[in-house]
């Protein structure tokens, strides 16, 4: 078996009325990454683990340096889906809105857009800034019920081992719905 | 673990287990939409034109070789090119910012083998143009032009439903 479910119902909180079906946690046994994916409104949402070591290889194969790509890479890492299955509706959300708690204090995630510039200063290719740009969860986006989703990249800036909780924030039709993730860990 | 194995294990990791399955849903565009334009290179370094195709039912697929959902969806966009090819049905897949040599690589991998267009947007200068905000997203354009359907994130393009959609279309 690929993936091994090390722990279940880990995220019972009843602070969270959106919350639909419990939090679960993954541990792919190739890689070591552990996912964290919940359900909430017809939603999911998941955040797995990209070790430092995969996002180097990843990006040093579309024509970054190590050393262009280092403050990223470093930056806890994670791939990131959001799926509409069946949403009472359209879900539209800006993912910088989302909220990360590190010990109940909130923590700002960088834009995509600053990270562009931020490589985009570093002398780096423009195939790769492309690749870079458009490998990253999207910063805004909508969702039709029936499984519009994406996939990409989410870099939360924290330090390796970080441990915090995750709250995606979506409306639909200015009604303002959230999943949350409890205990995630930046990987070591 | 050098690179190359670390690259293996991430698309091996990303190649379908353990991520939502794909869906076979379309969203009805219900506004009537002129397709934006779209003309670029081909692999044998011919233009294309979508302006070309009308009359057509043209499937228009936003991808890259480092998306895995683009990667899962892709050999189900052969099974529909060999089903409708013969239906008044175009399927255009436009790489976004990589080159030949890495698509034609990637291209080796899939199963069936495309054998519909593969255009090339260096730039990415489409995804503006198309309202694109993240990898796949597709789009199905009416033979008079217009935008019919569209669906972000990957799809099973095989499946009977979407077959079925795009049979209708053509036959309009």
């Amino acid at each position: 078996m690929k993936h091994i479910i090390i722990a279940s119902m880990i995220g019972l909180f009843p602070f969270s009325i959106h919350a639909d079906m419990p939090q679960t946690r993954h541990t792919d046994s190739a890689t070591g990454a552990k996912t964290w994916e919940t359900h909430a409104d017809g939603v999911h949402f998941s955040l797995t683990q990209i070790l430092p070591d995969q996002a180097k290889a990843f990006y040093v194969n579309r024509g970054f340096s190590l050393e262009q790509i280092e403050s990223y890479t470093s930056s806890c890492v994670y791939m990131t889906v959001l799926r509409n299955d069946s949403a009472p509706g359209d879900i539209h959300f800006i993912s910088n809105n989302w909220s990360i708690l590190v010990k109940n204090k909130s923590h700002k995630l960088v834009p995509v857009s600053q990270w562009v510039k931020r490589l985009s200063s570093s002398g780096a290719k423009k195939s790769a800034l492309i690749a870079f740009r458009w490998a990253q969860f999207p910063p805004e986006q909508e969702y039709k019920p029936g499984g519009d989703w994406n996939q990409g990249m989410l870099s939360i800036g924290l330090p390796s081992g970080s441990i915090f909780d995750a709250i995606a924030k979506w409306d639909i039709a200015g009604k303002a719905y959230e999943a949350k993730l409890v205990g995630v860990q930046c990987a070591k | 673990m050098g690179l190359t194995a670390l690259l293996l294990v991430l698309f091996n990791t990303s190649h379908g287990e353990g991520l939502p399955p794909l869906t076979h849903s379309l969203t009805p565009i219900n506004t009537t939409v002129k397709a934006p334009e779209l003309r670029f290179q081909n692999l044998d370094e011919e233009m294309v034109d979508i302006k070309d195709m009308e009359g057509k039912v043209v499937v228009v697929n936003f991808w890259a070789t480092w998306c895995p959902p683009c990667r899962r969806e892709m050999g189900s966009l052969e099974t529909l090119y060999q089903a409708t090819k013969d239906k008044n049905v175009e399927v255009l897949a436009v790489n976004i910012g990589e080159d030949m040599d890495t698509v034609f690589s990637f291209l080796g991998t899939v199963e069936p083998t495309p054998n519909f267009q593969m255009l090339f947007d260096y730039d990415a200068t489409s995804m503006n143009k198309w309202g694109v905000k993240g990898l796949p997203t597709t789009y199905i354009i009416k033979p008079d032009g217009t935008i019919a359907y569209k669906a972000i994130g990957g799809r099973e393009f095989d499946h009977p439903d979407i077959l079925q959609k795009l049979t209708q279309l053509g036959l309009q």
